[in-house]
């Protein structure tokens, strides 16, 4: 048997008095890639901003990795540590360079001394091959550039989870691959991935399952070829031809 | 068609380029030739006041008319008086030391190697240990001077930087006390930020100054100087904490999730990311607000300090030097132009130096 590291029961979510995310039940197992897509405004931002407690719930349960996901801030901080995420606006610190924005999250968020954060720093970017610039600021470089900075700053915190918000929206289409490439790596390489994406070749190629939100639901659960082959739902048949065109 | 793939030559010689900025079209040349005579006329009046018909020693005092030029023999002889007011006379180098380390220390703090939660209030402990222990003796065989004798530019650049340098983690404080997510503290703050700007600078330190010692027990008091330093810190950082809120404000939403998201701790959320930024955003602001402060010093006056500008009123409210109002008025001009002059241009290097990435 897997084990779960995401477990979400019957979540309900309000923004004032419109119901953004209505009876959400949800596992992700261990090491497993689920992919979430839906259209804009059905809740899936919400959703995931909800796993590492960036948004919080009116009712229902949320477990990451074992630990609550609520009110207790100690508990908050624990699964934020050994959860990683990625936006889609970068989110880059921009006073500080790219090595150091990699080395100061490490040092202030698990106590990491500089010189070990700095080598763990400078091995994140050379995977995401960003390491000619680590002397740099971030708006020196590309919008890819610093979406991989910013994949490579999550990693360096050595995280169990990952959490993907659009990653790729805010990209110049010719720099959607090479953020595409660095995070199907990262899929089979076993780390446990939740993403939130358009990029239906990135949920063909990697994900283990795929959900589509629509108004605050999950309306359609199961394998890529299931919801890309044999969609269910009307509405998931609407979807699909809109994302491909 | 090899022109054509050339750009023109631009010719850049002294002539063009004055050919270009002044006398372009008709009415430019005549725009330009009027405004050069205006500053040729000036400038001529101004060095032939100011240097060439000027007397400067006190010997020639006699020779100062109303038809000479500017009698700055005014400054040899009550320039003591202007930069150091009521100082004892026998003592003033110690007031010259003091005003030396305490600029010192504004200008070491203006390096950004020194913006360290450690180097920043050592240097600033160190540079008022220095100043207090140079002005007031009492110690290694120096005279006390009370504070009441402090005077002149000394206690102007004192009270000055003692406003900045309290006021500045207040507002700080209330800044951020007024963005909290705890109502009573946001309300509480910024009702006290609000009253505080409602009401005028004199009344208040004129409160610290005569009130306060009415109402709060005398271990509590301190001095007067000490009261009003403080009084005047907590208006500054009013309007300060206004300035740095604007700038958490205009700080992207992002910023603060990827600083949560990573499971940085609040207080590295606050120092590290959310105030460095805030800071950059808004410094045009804050050398603005410096620069206020700066001259507004002038007001403690009002509550019997002779800091700079009053002393030099002093200067000329004798008999002797009544006429010469002018040139003292000049040469204060010329000191918080100095000052001022020097904060905006560490202004715009800051910000050119932000722009380029660093902070």
């Amino acid at each position: 048997m897997r084990d779960i590291a995401i477990s979400i029961k019957n979540l309900d979510k309000y923004y004032g008095s419109f119901h953004a995310l209505k009876n959400v039940n949800l596992e992700v197992p261990d090491k497993q890639t689920l992919v979430i897509c839906g259209p804009s405004g059905s809740g899936k931002s919400t959703l995931i901003r909800c796993m590492n407690g960036l948004e919080t719930y009116r009712s229902g349960s949320l477990e990451v990795l074992g630990l609550p996901v609520g009110d207790n801030t100690k508990t908050l901080d624990q699964v934020r540590k050994r959860v990683g995420m990625v936006f889609q606006s970068f989110n880059l610190f921009p006073h500080f360079t790219i090595l150091e924005n990699c080395v100061l999250p490490q040092i202030r968020a698990i106590g990491r001394d500089r010189a070990e954060a700095t080598e763990e720093a400078r091995d994140q970017l050379k995977k995401m091959q960003v390491d000619d610039h680590v002397e740099k600021y971030p708006d020196q470089l590309s919008g890819g550039q610093q979406q991989r900075v910013a994949l490579a700053r999550a990693l360096s915190l050595k995280p169990e989870i990952m959490l993907f918000d659009e990653p790729t929206s805010a990209l110049d289409p010719e720099m959607i691959s090479e953020v595409l490439e660095v995070m199907q790596d990262l899929a089979r390489a076993d780390m446990t991935i939740v993403c939130v994406t358009h990029e239906m070749g990135f949920a063909k190629a990697v994900a283990d399952r795929v959900i589509l939100m629509a108004q605050g639901e999950i309306v359609e659960e199961g394998t890529p070829e299931q919801i890309f082959n044999t969609p269910q739902q009307q509405i998931t048949k609407d979807f699909m031809a809109a994302v491909n065109g | 068609m090899t022109d054509a793939a050339f750009p023109p030559v631009v010719k850049t010689g002294l002539a063009d380029w004055f050919r270009k900025h002044f006398f372009a079209t008709w009415y430019d040349t005549i725009f330009s030739l009027i405004f050069a005579a205006l500053i040729f006329w000036s400038l001529q009046a101004f060095i032939g006041w100011a240097v060439l018909d000027a007397i400067w020693r006190v010997e020639n005092k006699d020779l100062c008319t109303r038809d000479a030029g500017a009698c700055w023999a005014v400054i040899e002889s009550r320039g003591r008086l202007i930069l150091f007011g009521l100082y004892p006379y026998e003592e003033q180098w110690r007031s010259t030391l003091a005003c030396l380390a305490i600029i010192v220390t504004i200008a070491l703090s203006c390096l950004p190697r020194f913006w360290s939660i450690r180097r920043l209030p050592t240097l600033w402990i160190a540079g008022f240990g220095t100043f207090v222990l140079l002005m007031r003796g009492g110690l290694a065989g120096l005279e006390v001077v009370t504070s009441e004798q402090w005077g002149g530019l000394s206690l102007t650049i004192f009270i000055f930087s003692g406003v900045f340098v309290i006021g500045m983690p207040l507002a700080v404080v209330f800044a951020l006390a007024r963005r909290s997510s705890l109502p009573v503290i946001a309300k509480s703050f910024g009702l006290l930020i609000d009253i505080v700007r409602s009401l005028p600078l004199l009344t208040i330190l004129f409160a610290a100054a005569v009130i306060v010692p009415l109402l709060v027990p005398e271990w509590l008091q301190g001095n007067k100087l000490m009261r009003v330093v403080v009084a005047f810190a907590v208006f500054f950082a009013a309007y300060q904490a206004e300035i740095i809120r604007a700038g958490l404000q205009s700080t992207s939403q992002g910023q603060e999730e990827a600083a949560v998201a990573l499971g940085m701790p609040y207080w590295s959320l606050v120092v590290d990311i959310l105030l460095p930024q805030a800071f950059r955003n808004t410094l045009p602001s804050t050398i603005n607000q410096a620069v206020i402060t700066f001259k507004e010093t002038s007001i403690v006056t009002i509550i019997g300090f002779f800091e700079v500008m009053a002393s030099g009123n002093a200067a000329i409210g004798t008999g002797e030097w009544g006429n010469q109002y002018i040139e003292v008025y000049v040469f204060l001009a010329l000191i918080y132009f100095v000052f001022v002059f020097g904060l905006s241009r560490y202004g715009a290097w800051l910000e050119n130096r932000m722009r380029l990435g660093h902070a």
